[in-house]
Protein backbone atom coordinates (compact mmCIF):
# COMPACT_ATOMS: atom_id res chain seq x y z
CA UNK A 1 0.00 0.00 0.00
CA UNK A 2 1.07 3.56 -0.63
CA UNK A 3 0.11 6.68 1.29
CA UNK A 4 -1.18 9.36 -1.10
CA UNK A 5 -3.18 12.54 -1.35
CA UNK A 6 -6.12 13.01 -3.72
CA UNK A 7 -5.25 15.89 -6.09
CA UNK A 8 -8.02 15.64 -8.65
CA UNK A 9 -10.24 13.43 -10.76
CA UNK A 10 -10.28 12.18 -14.34
CA UNK A 11 -13.25 11.31 -16.52
CA UNK A 12 -13.18 8.88 -19.45
CA UNK A 13 -16.26 7.69 -21.29
CA UNK A 14 -14.40 5.34 -23.62
CA UNK A 15 -12.55 3.00 -21.30
CA UNK A 16 -12.25 -0.58 -20.22
CA UNK A 17 -15.63 -1.78 -18.84
CA UNK A 18 -14.11 -2.54 -15.44
CA UNK A 19 -13.46 1.17 -14.91
CA UNK A 20 -17.11 2.11 -15.25
CA UNK A 21 -19.13 2.85 -12.13
CA UNK A 22 -16.18 4.11 -10.09
CA UNK A 23 -14.44 7.45 -9.79
CA UNK A 24 -10.93 7.66 -11.19
CA UNK A 25 -8.85 9.91 -8.96
CA UNK A 26 -5.39 11.40 -9.28
CA UNK A 27 -3.29 10.23 -6.32
CA UNK A 28 -0.09 12.03 -5.41
CA UNK A 29 2.10 9.53 -3.51
CA UNK A 30 3.50 10.93 -0.25
CA UNK A 31 6.57 10.02 1.80
CA UNK A 32 6.52 9.50 5.57
CA UNK A 33 6.76 13.25 6.22
CA UNK A 34 3.82 13.97 3.94
CA UNK A 35 5.87 15.50 1.13
CA UNK A 36 5.17 14.71 -2.56
CA UNK A 37 7.06 11.60 -3.63
CA UNK A 38 7.11 10.92 -7.39
CA UNK A 39 4.64 11.65 -10.18
CA UNK A 40 0.85 11.44 -9.72
CA UNK A 41 -0.82 8.08 -10.35
CA UNK A 42 -4.41 7.30 -11.28
CA UNK A 43 -6.46 4.99 -9.11
CA UNK A 44 -10.06 3.81 -8.90
CA UNK A 45 -11.80 5.17 -5.80
CA UNK A 46 -14.90 3.49 -4.35
CA UNK A 47 -14.92 5.52 -1.11
CA UNK A 48 -15.53 8.96 -2.54
CA UNK A 49 -12.46 10.44 -0.89
CA UNK A 50 -12.47 14.22 -0.94
CA UNK A 51 -9.96 16.56 -2.55
CA UNK A 52 -6.60 16.72 -0.73
CA UNK A 53 -7.71 13.88 1.51
CA UNK A 54 -5.07 11.30 2.42
CA UNK A 55 -5.71 7.77 1.29
CA UNK A 56 -3.97 4.44 0.95
CA UNK A 57 -3.95 2.94 -2.53
CA UNK A 58 -2.71 -0.49 -3.52
CA UNK A 59 -0.57 -1.26 -6.57
CA UNK A 60 -1.52 -4.90 -6.59
CA UNK A 61 -3.36 -5.84 -9.78
CA UNK A 62 -4.94 -8.97 -8.40
CA UNK A 63 -6.49 -7.12 -5.47
CA UNK A 64 -7.86 -4.57 -7.91
CA UNK A 65 -9.29 -7.25 -10.17
CA UNK A 66 -10.99 -8.86 -7.17
CA UNK A 67 -12.39 -5.51 -6.17
CA UNK A 68 -13.84 -4.58 -9.56
CA UNK A 69 -14.98 -8.21 -9.90
CA UNK A 70 -13.51 -8.46 -13.39
CA UNK A 71 -10.69 -10.98 -13.91
CA UNK A 72 -9.89 -9.23 -17.19
CA UNK A 73 -9.45 -5.73 -15.80
CA UNK A 74 -6.20 -3.96 -16.73
CA UNK A 75 -6.42 -1.80 -13.63
CA UNK A 76 -3.70 -1.91 -11.03
CA UNK A 77 -4.30 0.80 -8.43
CA UNK A 78 -7.32 1.30 -6.27
CA UNK A 79 -7.97 3.27 -3.12
CA UNK A 80 -8.15 0.86 -0.20
CA UNK A 81 -8.70 3.25 2.68
CA UNK A 82 -9.23 6.89 3.54
CA UNK A 83 -6.91 8.09 6.34
CA UNK A 84 -8.70 9.76 9.27
CA UNK A 85 -5.89 11.02 11.47
CA UNK A 86 -2.28 10.01 10.89
CA UNK A 87 -0.50 9.00 14.12
CA UNK A 88 3.20 8.33 14.75
CA UNK A 89 6.31 10.16 13.59
CA UNK A 90 4.95 12.08 10.64
CA UNK A 91 1.67 13.02 12.28
CA UNK A 92 2.33 16.70 12.90
CA UNK A 93 2.15 17.49 9.21
CA UNK B 1 -2.51 3.85 -14.54
CA UNK B 2 -0.65 6.86 -15.99
CA UNK B 3 -1.71 9.65 -18.34
CA UNK B 4 0.10 10.45 -21.56
CA UNK B 5 -0.22 12.25 -24.91
CA UNK B 6 -0.28 10.19 -28.09
CA UNK B 7 2.60 11.59 -30.16
CA UNK B 8 2.92 8.92 -32.84
CA UNK B 9 2.23 5.40 -34.02
CA UNK B 10 4.36 2.33 -34.72
CA UNK B 11 3.90 0.17 -37.81
CA UNK B 12 5.32 -3.35 -37.80
CA UNK B 13 6.39 -5.28 -40.87
CA UNK B 14 6.29 -8.65 -39.16
CA UNK B 15 4.58 -9.11 -35.82
CA UNK B 16 3.36 -11.68 -33.38
CA UNK B 17 0.00 -13.11 -34.38
CA UNK B 18 -1.57 -11.84 -31.15
CA UNK B 19 -0.87 -8.20 -31.97
CA UNK B 20 -3.45 -8.15 -34.77
CA UNK B 21 -6.61 -6.17 -34.15
CA UNK B 22 -5.02 -3.18 -32.48
CA UNK B 23 -2.31 -0.63 -33.15
CA UNK B 24 0.75 0.60 -31.35
CA UNK B 25 0.91 4.18 -30.16
CA UNK B 26 3.94 6.20 -29.17
CA UNK B 27 2.95 7.94 -25.92
CA UNK B 28 4.78 10.57 -23.88
CA UNK B 29 3.74 10.40 -20.22
CA UNK B 30 2.47 13.54 -18.51
CA UNK B 31 4.61 15.94 -16.59
CA UNK B 32 3.12 17.71 -13.60
CA UNK B 33 2.48 20.74 -15.82
CA UNK B 34 0.40 18.63 -18.20
CA UNK B 35 -1.77 17.49 -15.31
CA UNK B 36 -2.39 21.14 -14.55
CA UNK B 37 -3.56 21.71 -18.13
CA UNK B 38 -0.43 22.80 -19.99
CA UNK B 39 -0.52 22.22 -23.80
CA UNK B 40 1.08 19.07 -25.21
CA UNK B 41 4.23 20.88 -26.37
CA UNK B 42 6.81 21.09 -24.89
CA UNK B 43 6.66 17.39 -24.12
CA UNK B 44 7.62 16.11 -20.70
CA UNK B 45 11.07 14.71 -20.16
CA UNK B 46 11.27 10.99 -19.51
CA UNK B 47 10.89 7.78 -21.43
CA UNK B 48 8.41 7.48 -24.25
CA UNK B 49 6.20 4.41 -23.98
CA UNK B 50 4.84 2.26 -26.83
CA UNK B 51 1.28 1.36 -25.88
CA UNK B 52 -0.97 -1.28 -27.44
CA UNK B 53 -4.29 0.31 -28.26
CA UNK B 54 -7.63 -1.18 -29.25
CA UNK B 55 -9.75 1.83 -28.31
CA UNK B 56 -8.70 3.89 -31.31
CA UNK B 57 -6.84 6.84 -29.83
CA UNK B 58 -5.78 9.58 -32.23
CA UNK B 59 -2.69 11.76 -32.40
CA UNK B 60 -2.49 14.35 -29.65
CA UNK B 61 -5.16 12.62 -27.61
CA UNK B 62 -4.78 12.11 -23.85
CA UNK B 63 -4.99 8.46 -22.84
CA UNK B 64 -4.75 6.51 -19.60
CA UNK B 65 -2.49 3.52 -19.99
CA UNK B 66 -1.61 0.68 -17.64
CA UNK B 67 1.74 -1.07 -17.55
CA UNK B 68 3.12 -4.40 -16.48
CA UNK B 69 1.37 -7.76 -16.35
CA UNK B 70 -1.99 -6.04 -15.91
CA UNK B 71 -1.76 -4.86 -19.52
CA UNK B 72 -2.27 -8.44 -20.70
CA UNK B 73 -5.25 -9.17 -18.43
CA UNK B 74 -8.05 -8.13 -20.84
CA UNK B 75 -6.87 -10.69 -23.39
CA UNK B 76 -7.86 -14.34 -23.27
CA UNK B 77 -4.79 -15.35 -25.28
CA UNK B 78 -1.11 -14.74 -24.53
CA UNK B 79 -0.03 -11.35 -25.89
CA UNK B 80 3.48 -9.88 -25.75
CA UNK B 81 2.66 -6.38 -24.49
CA UNK B 82 3.42 -4.54 -21.28
CA UNK B 83 1.51 -1.29 -21.82
CA UNK B 84 -2.16 -1.05 -22.76
CA UNK B 85 -4.41 1.90 -23.52
CA UNK B 86 -7.20 1.49 -20.97
CA UNK B 87 -9.05 4.82 -21.33
CA UNK B 88 -9.48 7.78 -23.64
CA UNK B 89 -9.46 10.67 -21.22
CA UNK B 90 -12.19 13.30 -21.57
CA UNK B 91 -11.24 15.71 -18.82
CA UNK B 92 -8.61 16.08 -16.15
CA UNK B 93 -9.39 18.19 -13.10
CA UNK B 94 -6.19 18.61 -11.14
CA UNK B 95 -5.85 21.02 -8.22
CA UNK B 96 -3.08 20.17 -5.80
CA UNK B 97 -2.96 22.15 -2.52
CA UNK B 98 -1.03 25.40 -2.71
CA UNK B 99 2.57 24.48 -1.77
Amino acid sequence: MQLARIDGTVTATVCHPSMRGCRTVICQPLDAEGRDDGPPVLAVDPHGAGLHQRVFFTTDGSATRDFVRDPHSPLRNFVLAVVDAPTGAGSQR
Amino acid sequence: MRLGHVIGTVTLHTADEALKGGNLLVVQPFSRGHFAGAPMLPLAKGNTVVVYDNLGAGLGQVIGFTEGAEATMPFTYPIPIDALNAALIDSVSYNPPAA
